[in-house]
């Protein structure tokens, strides 16, 4: 399972305190606002589906970034975290690609099956693109290896098929009482990016935007909506889910897990963002689980999204014989998300 | 008197300039209920006058909110203060801060200013008591030098009030 989310400074929060809360309430005054955009004391129509409530608390006082001894009992866990955060800001926001050897570096002295299970990886795998561990790794994997898909392949069917899911997906919102302005720029900028590599951009140029804060989040946030978009659409097939992976509800968890940046992507996101959109993706498993059989295998898992319709059960790599292969290969070792290239 | 320093920001991003002209304009058809945004030709800063929610704690009460836009709204929160004098309330310092997840780790490009607006409203009414934060005394000392309070390491830990 890939819920061992990335340790983000919000994990703590949500972990120690989000579980506990009570979010009825809050959430009770939200699905109000979704469902009668204008009902309550004349509403604006400025109330997206998340907004109208939040959490308060006291104020702990933290002052400045690198001054810890004000900090109160979660001191060690904001100290490792800030330290996490400061060494993830060393790494781009999407990597140079490296060959596998590289990840064999990164475990020379370790785990024999970690060792082994890369030997595996190479038999497959060519090389590897890293990106910044900072919450927001699997959707920023999942834009430089789709629009580099796009960029190498210039696959206009598939161009035209995403683009009629990105209108959806707009209609999506639109639909739930998101306001237009909040994410219309988000959709633009990443139809921007996809019809750049569909024409003229280099893959140095794809590089160089996907390092660019101002392009690379603002795509990053166009995931986010659209995730968010297809878990709210069809909140009744995700709930189970939502509920045993965070005890919230489908709004809450849209709120606080997956429309803030930096907040990391479990299964739930991957399925709502690859349904929302169309596109496979084939997860690989680098982590130390085996099996007593002896034969050590690299565990993969395809999320296909279901068929056209948006309503059904969830993608399994299981499913019938004439699903093509993915094309974008991620991958996850607990906590992260890097992309995969093939032989 | 404004409870921050005004901090030496960069100017708004063409974008984020783009997006805020789009929020005034849906402001200006249709502000949240007992919202007034006072005008001026501040885009970056914008002072928001409310009256609390009748049959609450804060009925018949006007505050003034102060909302300063960062360069890259709404990737960023916009830091948002009481002007004193703020709310007497179990999450809001003397000095107008608030401490309120959606203005800090848990905000999104998704919300908008009038979303904050009607949180903080939301805040304001399930209150049950008029009374500031136990350690406001030493909060307000720490910000003494004009610390915004995006700069805070704030702790959520309460969804009723």
């Amino acid at each position: 399972m890939a819920n061992q989310a990335e340790v983000s400074p919000r994990k703590r929060k949500a972990v120690e305190d989000e579980l506990e809360m009570e979010a009825s309430s809050v959430a009770a005054m939200t699905t109000m606002n979704m469902n009668q955009p204008a009902a309550e004391e004349s509403e604006p129509i400025l109330s997206n589906p998340s907004d109208g409530a939040g959490t308060s608390g006291s104020a702990e006082i933290w002052p400045g970034e690198y001054e810890w001894s004000c900090c109160f009992r979660d001191d060690e866990i904001m100290q490792q975290q800030s330290a996490i955060r400061e060494e993830a800001a060393k790494v781009p926001y999407v990597g140079d690609k490296d060959p596998l050897s590289a990840l064999e570096a990164e475990f020379e002295s370790g785990d024999p099956i970690l060792k082994e299970k890369i030997r595996l990886l190479g038999e497959q795998y060519a090389a590897l693109r890293r990106t910044r561990g900072d919450g927001n790794c699997f959707f920023r994997s999942f834009m430089f290896a789709y629009l580099e898909h796009i960029l190498v392949t210039k696959d206009a069917d598939e161009v035209e098929r995403i683009t009629r899911k990105v209108i959806q997906c707009r209609l999506t919102l639109q639909s739930l009482g998101y306001t237009e302005f909040t994410y219309e720029d988000f959709f633009n900028i990443f139809m921007e990016q996809l019809e750049s590599v569909m024409t003229s951009m280099s893959i140095e140029e794809l590089l160089s935007r996907s390092r660019d804060q101002c392009i690379s989040d603002y795509v990053v946030m166009f995931f986010r909506f659209v995730t968010s978009g297809e878990i709210r659409k069809r909140a009744e097939f995700f709930e189970p889910f939502i509920a045993g992976l965070t005890n919230t509800s489908v709004d809450q968890f849209c709120k606080s897990s997956v429309e803030p940046m930096g907040e990391e992507c479990d299964h739930v996101h991957i399925i709502a963002m690859t349904d929302a959109l169309g596109v496979s993706i084939r997860v690989v498993y680098l982590d130390r689980s085996s099996c007593d059989k002896g034969e050590l295998a690299v565990n993969h898992h395809d999320f296909i999204p279901t068929a056209a319709s948006s309503v059904g059960s969830s993608s399994s790599s299981s499913a019938s014989g004439n699903i093509t292969e993915p094309f974008i290969t991620l991958l996850y070792r607990p906590g992260h998300y890097d992309i995969l290239y093939r032989r | 008197m404004t409870s921050s320093s005004a901090p030496s920001r960069k100017a708004l991003s063409k974008i984020a300039c783009n997006r805020l002209q789009k929020e005034l304009v849906e402001w200006q058809v249709s502000p949240p209920a007992g919202f007034k945004h006072k005008i001026t030709d501040n885009l970056q800063r914008w002072i928001i006058e409310f009256v609390g929610a009748s049959g609450t704690l804060y009925a018949e009460e006007t505050y003034q909110l102060q909302v300063d836009f960062p360069e890259h709204y709404p990737m960023e929160a916009p830091q948002v203060v009481f002007i004193p004098p703020a709310p007497l309330h179990p999450h809001i310092y003397s000095n107008g801060h608030i401490c309120l997840d959606i203005l800090y780790d848990s905000w999104s490009p998704a919300m908008t200013v009038s979303s904050i607006c009607i949180s903080i409203l939301s805040m304001l009414s399930s209150s049950t008591e008029k009374q500031r934060p136990a350690d406001n005394d030493r909060y307000i000392k720490n910000c003494r030098n004009g610390r915004s309070p995006k700069e805070t390491r704030w702790w959520f830990h309460d969804d009723k009030v």
